[in-house]
């Protein structure tokens, strides 16, 4: 049991900003055990609206017990506003490790292991009758001991409504502040018709995930929303890109082509990842260099399948040709041995700052979020 | 199509908005064998044929007898489709999509956000129309000061609003509904739903009641009509254009004013009374609702609505059914008291014993579904046409009835996509670039 008072803990470092700078994630050293933990704080007034996603998300977190979702400690308003203590993953995000350490995508057998624990996390989700709703990167966390663990649970729906189940739900999650989410939302929950969606749209996002995680860059990051839309709708998915996919790499002036032949011509390729001529050039070398094993392109195309009827259960993906290639002895950090963990960092004076202000305040009693 | 929206024109008039129709079986190509072969949309020929809505018949003043239409024996299969091109039309940040209905004020659209994705509803109102309306002014400006404050599930959220001053037009964002009570009741059988159906929808209009009532708002215009279900069946309470936020400082909820629609009016209003409670106003509304959504029937009826007025202010109601069972015969008894005092709130409907146990299915019945205005169970977007105009310039101009059968068959969608289906082949052939696919960067580079 953590006890929620600010004095007990030692805020370390800064590791993230995040929704759209309504919350700040800061790694801290609980004193009376020693612990490191990650401490988000929240500015609740920044985001009346979204006070009540923020105790949703504790709730449901609350209710949840598996080793791949993040587990939450505890929780406390000080001053004005709100802390949600959990444990530290110092890998950071699986977006953090691509865009800092792997632009082209992290290794087969490290995607592998990652999804792997992914899928064992939905597998419980969906036993709980739970839809995740925004399985991405940004989500799955890493840590130093090899842990992989989903969070982002705010916007995750319970099937249960009213005390009766569910066989489908209709409404779009929580928007988030730039809807960056929608690009790994599955078709039939962008579309919001009758039919509504299940659980099998996790399996549709978790397929994105398989590209984002191979390909380091975000599918669909690039086009206007709408075209996004349009283009899952009418059953175009994504690819992992190697030399099957990838054959020729485009000389300059086709490439150029390419570009200039864009519908409207107002799509550049703003991916985030090779924004130079350079680095596009480079990536597409690795691209088409590589070959990613057979099985990885079947999992990552029978999970993005249009029809979700067809698509597998988290159960049945995970006894996937794909997986069999992991061994018992295979290590994630050390597949990805550049990416370096959050470190305490002493000379981070802006949270030494802080940690200065926060005593200076009039301390008010301090209390538990009674949920 | 509704047949209404079928009239005859000559090829002179000009049609500003016609492209916004839907897809057309008017344009039809004859086949070649026949020599007369034409063109029917926007051919100089005599017959050319176009469809109007509501809306572009009343502009157009036309004496239909003198039109005759000629109908040409064709096998379906000879008949070739134009796609009608759907114009992509914004918003400010929305895609406009399909009427979804309309009213004596404008029409109702659907709409997406093109940044959230969110299907929307869109009441379009003509400063124009809104003229003619008696009061038709101010009370959209009442509406949209009572729908700013109100949230609640059961109350409809109005989500923007947005002015174009040089259409003299207004946009009324709001949630997307499938399906409207009243629609719904024309097409069961019996007109009317199964008690189980009747009572999840009565319940919940209770729970938006009680919210309004609690926030001193009277709605006085509870019908059918004004009932609107979302695609998880929850209900909202729309059309606040003559409801009224009570005095927040008087112990009374005293009206002076009734406009809401004769068959639902209580006896007090139809009697002309000075002074009414509000409250009790949408308990009668909501007890002829309910008696309307279980028999088929209203508990009053006349010729005119001068009669029916008539007979709501002077008869007893018709007594209901003796079928309906005891809980639910005396708790329409109940609310349609005529003497307001003696009408139950909502607290005391919530406890009667009828609310309390949800009525089971009987056998035979079925739950009604809501209903579409086009041919489409799903309710799918109907801005996906105008997405794929938008983005996809390409698309196939002619198809036949095949085609449509196909794509309906293989996709269950309505997007009048050709890549899907000029292209069947290179989808089956394993991760070769899917044919649009390839044209965006995202798949195509990273």
């Amino acid at each position: 049991m953590y006890i929620p008072d600010i004095n007990e803990y030692q805020l370390t470092s800064i590791v993230a900003e995040c929704c759209g700078g309504v919350a700040v994630v800061y790694s801290a050293l609980y004193k009376p055990n020693n612990q490191h933990v990650a401490i988000k704080r929240y500015f609740v007034d920044k985001s009346k609206e979204k006070a009540n996603l923020i105790q949703q998300d504790i709730l449901t977190r609350k209710e949840l017990q598996h080793p791949n979702i993040l587990s939450y400690l505890t929780s406390f308003v000080h001053g004005k506003e709100l802390y949600v203590v959990s444990p530290l993953m110092s890998l950071g995000s699986c977006r953090d490790v691509l865009d800092r350490y792997f632009q082209e995508g992290l290794p087969e057998l490290a995607c592998a292991i990652i999804l792997r624990d992914v899928l064992f996390a939905l597998q419980y989700l969906h036993k709980q009758l739970y839809i995740h709703r925004s399985v991405r990167a940004s989500h799955v966390l890493l840590d130093t001991n090899g842990c992989v663990k989903l969070s982002g649970l705010r916007s995750a729906a319970s099937m249960m409504v009213r005390g009766r189940r569910q066989r489908q739900l209709h409404n779009l999650p929580p928007p988030d502040h730039d809807n960056a989410n929608l690009m790994w939302l599955s078709p039939e929950l962008l579309e919001q018709n009758l039919k509504g969606y299940d659980e099998r749209s996790d399996i549709y996002s978790l397929g994105v995930l398989c590209c984002e995680l191979a390909n380091g860059a975000v599918p669909f990051s690039d086009v206007p929303t709408t075209l996004m839309f349009t283009e899952k709708v009418r059953g175009n998915r994504p690819q992992l890109l190697d030399c099957s996919s990838f054959p020729e790499p485009l000389d300059d002036g086709e490439m150029k082509n390419l570009i200039w032949n864009e519908p409207d011509g107002m799509y550049n390729t703003d991916s985030g990842v090779g924004d130079s001529a350079d680095g596009v050039c480079r990536l597409r070398q690795v691209y088409a260099a590589r070959k990613l094993s057979e099985p990885f392109h079947h999992l990552s195309e029978i999970a993005l399948q249009r029809d979700p009827e067809r698509r597998p259960s988290a159960t049945q993906l995970l006894n996937h040709q794909f997986f069999k290639q992991i061994r018992k002895t295979d290590f994630l950090p050390s597949l990805i041995g550049r990416v370096k963990p959050i470190k305490p960092d002493a000379n981070d004076m802006s949270a030494l700052l802080l940690q200065e202000k926060m005593s200076e305040m009039d301390i008010e009693k301090q209390t538990e979020w009674d949920f | 199509m509704d047949p209404r929206m079928c009239r005859q024109i000559s090829s002179s008039e000009s049609l500003p908005d016609a492209e916004n129709v839907e897809v057309e079986e008017s344009n039809i190509i004859m086949p070649q064998e026949s020599d007369d072969n034409f063109l029917l949309d926007g051919s100089p020929e005599p017959h050319s044929v176009t469809w109007l809505d509501d809306d572009q018949i009343d502009d157009l003043d036309i004496n239909l007898d003198q039109n005759n239409l000629f109908f040409h024996r064709v096998d379906s299969a000879d008949i070739i489709y134009r796609n009608k091109k759907k114009k992509c039309k914004m918003v400010g940040k929305y895609v406009m999509g399909d009427v979804l209905g309309e009213g004596s004020y404008g029409k109702v659209k659907e709409m997406l956000d093109s940044e959230s994705l969110c299907r929307r509803a869109v009441k379009i109102l003509k400063k124009r129309k809104l003229r003619r309306i008696p009061n038709g002014e101010q009370n959209v400006q009442k509406e949209i000061q009572l729908l700013r404050i109100l949230r609640h599930k059961n109350v409809i959220e109005l989500v923007d609003v947005m002015y174009n001053d040089e259409k003299q037009k207004m946009y009324l964002v709001m949630e997307f509904c499938v399906g409207v009570l009243q629609d719904m009741l024309e097409s069961s059988p019996g007109k009317k739903f199964p008690q189980r159906q009747a009572h999840d929808y009565f319940t919940q209009l209770l729970d938006g009641l009680e919210y309004l009532h609690g926030q001193g708002v009277v709605h006085k215009d509870i019908k059918p009509g004004n009932l609107l279900l979302t695609l998880n069946q929850t209900l909202k309470i729309t059309d606040f254009g003559v409801a009224e936020a009570l005095d927040m400082f008087s112990p009374e909820d005293t009206c002076y004013t009734g406009q809401g629609s004769p068959a639902f009016q209580p006896p007090e209003i139809a009697n002309g009374a000075e002074t009414f409670s509000g409250t009790k106003v949408d308990i009668w509304s909501s007890g002829v609702t309910l008696y309307n959504m279980t028999t088929g029937r209203y508990p009053f009826e006349g010729d005119n609505v001068f009669r029916l007025l008539e007979a709501i202010g002077r008869a007893e109601p018709a007594p209901p059914p003796r079928c309906l069972g005891p809980a639910l015969h005396s708790l329409l008894t109940h609310m349609l008291s005529r003497d307001p005092d003696l009408r139950p709130d909502v607290h005391q409907i919530r406890r009667h014993a009828w609310i309390q146990a949800t009525p089971a299915l009987e056998a035979g019945e079925r739950l009604v579904n809501p209903r579409s205005r086009r041919s489409d169970e799903h309710h799918n977007s109907t801005v996906i046409p105008y997405l794929v105009e938008r983005h996809y310039a390409s698309a196939q101009e002619y198809f036949t009835e095949r085609d449509l059968r196909h794509e309906l068959g293989d996709n269950g969608s309505r997007t009048m996509s050709t890549a899907e289906l000029s292209d069947g082949e290179s989808t089956q052939c394993k991760r070769r670039w899917h044919s649009s696919c390839g044209r965006l960067p995202s798949c195509r580079l990273t």
